[in-house]
């Protein structure tokens, strides 16, 4: 019989003090701009938020110049003297060998986005008029348009698709594993979670960036994840507990069944990352933002499976512990 | 053996089969993809009408069915989410503002007869006489050349419109399209015909606006009003970068998985590319067959997809590694590397298709492509990891010892080092232990 517990390649419960510090460390950032945005921002949001939940028009040219970041404060000064309110605009550059296939010359896509325009409202010809008179025709390639109560409707309705989503998976978890494992779970998911959020917060309030439909989508992905990669690793604690368990302790088991499954839980989000990459570097511009979200997700996924979720377990182990030999002293 | 043998053939053929489908049938693409518009519309209350009911929103889909009809466009969508919204799918739109429009217009027309003068200005009074009660309307010129709307009533219109007519001769009735006014001519004698003329007033109608309230009453009236509260309209030009750009992705994304699949596993790798390969066909026939509209959106939850059926496999080939570590023949090895990978596999991807499932009943239609191709990705990786991976590694390697470790990218001293798990006498069996 050879034993399990030796030859690990990284000491988990071991150094669990450690891991935690360097959880709170990956999230502490993103927390202070969550708070910073929610109390600076208009709408008391902690991230930026699209048109997706604000409700808001959004319109995009295609241009054949390459257009500089000097050029915003131009067109948005063009836009407020037509009577534009509040324009916000934004440009995308396209990388050249993105299209190598297609015929299309366009350089940047400038987005501009506005109040809901309304089928009463001329706004759309306005901003469509000053683009012209700024550029050589351009071609507009997409518009989005959100009433605002469709907005409101969106959001709450993300919103309770995320609860549900949490709740499925600690009901099935706890069918399955036990209620402390699919706690755990949860956990780790609420610590994926909270890291992406507050990365893109920092990223809202740096560079901008909004969170729309496709964000919350990518942060369901995230959430399935992280739980299929805890999973992997609960498996392996729940299976090496049935033969082990008389023989080594909580903590060596966990150490152990990390250590089992970590070419594995590194292997899988290699690939994953490897597609998700190809997505990132040479899929479409407009989806950056939502592979970025989950480039990010799969990272801290896999760290929270191997450095977080593991450790939980084994917390609330001790803990139940030191109660069964307070009642055995009594 | 036999069984295995019988196995390849069958996946053989359904890898057959999935290729006659992805040959055969055409890949129905998102509007973001192939550009066109998306519209959400919703009916709006009245003082008539103050509550949407299901029959109001069955004449308001069946008026809007009529007027995407008349823009020309294949293959438009006119189907009903929620309580009150119609979403309305056209490719393609050459004119969408001119588009809009058109589906916006509610379209009353309605005969009025003339009320008391209040401070010097005449006012209409309402009469039962509407755009309901018409037969079809056409476009035609009157005797003076100028372009006129005709139109002709069914009985019940003749009747209300010959009544009308009787108690107004000698006075003027005026006619409204869509609250305003378009003419109000001076009823000279009864009409019994059940036909009238819409005039455009003193300064007569343009071609295009004759010919749009033809198109408009010939489709007929909206219950209701009708507000576009989300749109979202894609330009052939990005759509067609988007493809470009996703097909350039993917064939990259999925090149570098299959060499870090050989180089990692060899052997085992090789066959896992193979299970991937018919895993991507099997899962685009059934895109194809559904069908599922690809999206944007759809291919990324694709695209994902692959990188867990990818985490089947290396699931399956850690297991096993680790069972020949500990010293196991081939044919143990590969099925308790197998076993204990399952329940890894169907636990995760149990929560995955939960997630996905709730996504689909929430989310908008975005987000149901992403979850629906997710989760028959998810199903289909699963299916493929027990008929493919399993049958492949028992027909390729066979029983007995492993004689060369690095097929397996193992190293000859790993062997008989590794820990052993101590199995029941009912696991033993099942995993064909035989010590």
């Amino acid at each position: 019989m050879f034993d399990i517990g030796t030859k690990h390649k990284i000491q988990v419960v071991k150094h669990r003090w450690l891991w935690m510090i360097l959880s709170a460390i990956l999230l502490i950032p993103g927390i202070v701009a969550l708070i910073y945005s929610s109390v600076t921002y208009e709408n008391h949001v902690p991230l930026k938020v699209g048109i997706d939940y604000t409700g808001g028009t959004i319109l995009q040219y295609g241009v054949v110049e390459k257009v500089v970041n000097s050029d915003l404060t131009a067109i948005r000064e063009g836009l407020e003297k037509e009577g534009i309110e509040n324009p916000y605009i934004q440009i995308l550059n396209v990388n050249n060998d993105q299209q190598a296939n297609t015929k299309s010359e366009i350089q940047s896509i400038i987005s501009v986005r506005t109040k809901f325009i309304d089928k009463d409202s001329t706004d759309g010809d306005k901003i469509s008029s000053v683009m012209n008179s700024k550029y050589n025709n351009p071609e507009l390639m997409s518009v989005s348009s959100v009433g605002p109560t469709m907005g409101k409707e969106l959001f709450k309705n993300s919103l309770i698709a995320m609860t549900l989503a949490f709740l499925g998976i600690v009901a099935y978890l706890s069918f399955r594993f036990r209620f402390d494992y699919a706690l755990a779970a949860i956990l780790g998911v609420f610590h994926d979670v909270l890291f992406v959020v507050g990365i893109f917060s920092i990223l809202g309030l740096v560079y901008n960036v909004q969170i729309d439909g496709l964000f919350i989508t990518a942060m369901l992905t995230v959430i399935g994840f992280s739980v299929h990669d805890t999973i992997v690793v609960f498996d392996r604690i729940r299976e090496n507990l049935r033969y082990y368990s008389k023989k080594m302790t909580f903590g060596e088991i966990v150490d152990a069944s990390v250590n089992q499954t970590l070419t594995r839980s590194i292997n899988t989000s290699l690939t994953t990352l490897i597609t998700l990459c190809a997505l990132y570097f040479f899929g479409g511009v407009t989806t950056r933002d939502f592979v970025l979200a989950m480039i990010l997700g799969i990272i801290i996924g896999t760290y929270s499976s191997i450095f977080f979720c593991s450790i939980l377990v084994d917390f609330w182990n001790d803990k139940q512990n030191d109660k069964r030999k307070e009642v055995l002293s009594v | 053996m036999k069984n295995k043998i019988i196995m390849f053939w069958v996946i053989a053929a359904i890898a057959i089969v999935s290729i006659a489908v992805i040959l055969l049938k055409p890949t129905k693409l998102g509007l973001d993809l192939v550009g066109g518009s998306r519209l959400v519309l919703e009916a709006q209350t009245t003082e008539q009408i103050r509550e949407i009911t299901p029959e109001v929103m069955g004449h308001l889909q069946f008026a809007i069915e009529q007027r995407v009809n008349k823009l020309g466009v294949a293959e438009t969508v006119v189907q009903q989410v929620g309580d009150k919204r119609l979403l309305v799918e056209i490719p393609a739109v050459t004119d969408l503002k001119e588009a809009k429009a058109f589906l916006g217009e509610t379209a009353q027309l309605e005969f009025k007869r003339p009320g008391p003068v209040v401070e010097g200005k005449r006012t209409w009074e309402t009469t039962d006489l509407t755009g309901r009660d018409l037969n079809r309307a056409q476009l035609t010129t009157d005797a003076s050349g100028q372009w006129v709307v005709s139109l002709e009533f069914n009985a019940e219109g003749a009747k209300k419109f010959a009544t009308l007519t009787e108690e107004l001769v000698g006075k003027e009735m005026a006619i409204f399209f869509d609250g305003i006014e378009q003419s109000s001519p001076r009823v000279n004698e009864a009409i019994y015909g059940g036909s009238a003329q819409i005039s455009g007033g003193s300064s007569g109608f343009a071609y295009e606006e004759a010919q749009r309230m033809v198109d408009l009453l010939n489709a007929g009236a909206l219950p209701v009003p009708a507000e576009i509260v989300e749109e979202n309209t894609v330009g052939p030009t990005l759509g067609a970068d988007s493809i470009a750009a996703s097909k350039k992705a993917g064939i990259i994304g999925l090149g570098a998985v299959v060499i870090f699949m050989v180089l990692f596993y060899h052997v085992p790798g090789v066959i896992a590319n193979v299970a991937l390969l018919i895993y991507s066909l099997i899962l685009f026939a059934l895109f194809k067959a559904i069908p599922v509209t690809l999206t944007l959106a759809g291919i990324a939850g694709f695209i994902l997809s692959i990188g867990m059926a990818v985490d089947a496999n290396i699931l399956i080939f850690e297991g096993t590694k680790e069972e020949l570590r500990a010293g196991r023949n081939l044919f143990t090895a590969i099925n308790s590397g197998f076993d204990r990978a399952f329940t890894s596999i169907f636990d995760s991807n149990m929560t995955t298709i939960i997630t996905c499932v709730i996504l689909y009943l929430l989310g908008t239609s975005v987000v149901k492509g992403f979850a629906l191709t997710l989760a028959l990705g998810v199903i289909v990786s699963m299916f493929t990891a027990i008929t493919v991976t399993k049958n492949f590694m028992h027909l390729i390697f066979g029983t007995g010892e492993l004689k060369h470790p690095g097929l397996f990218g193992l190293k000859k001293e790993e062997i008989g080092t590794s820990f052993q798990a101590t199995e029941t006498k009912r696991e033993k069996a099942r995993f064909g232990v035989l010590d």
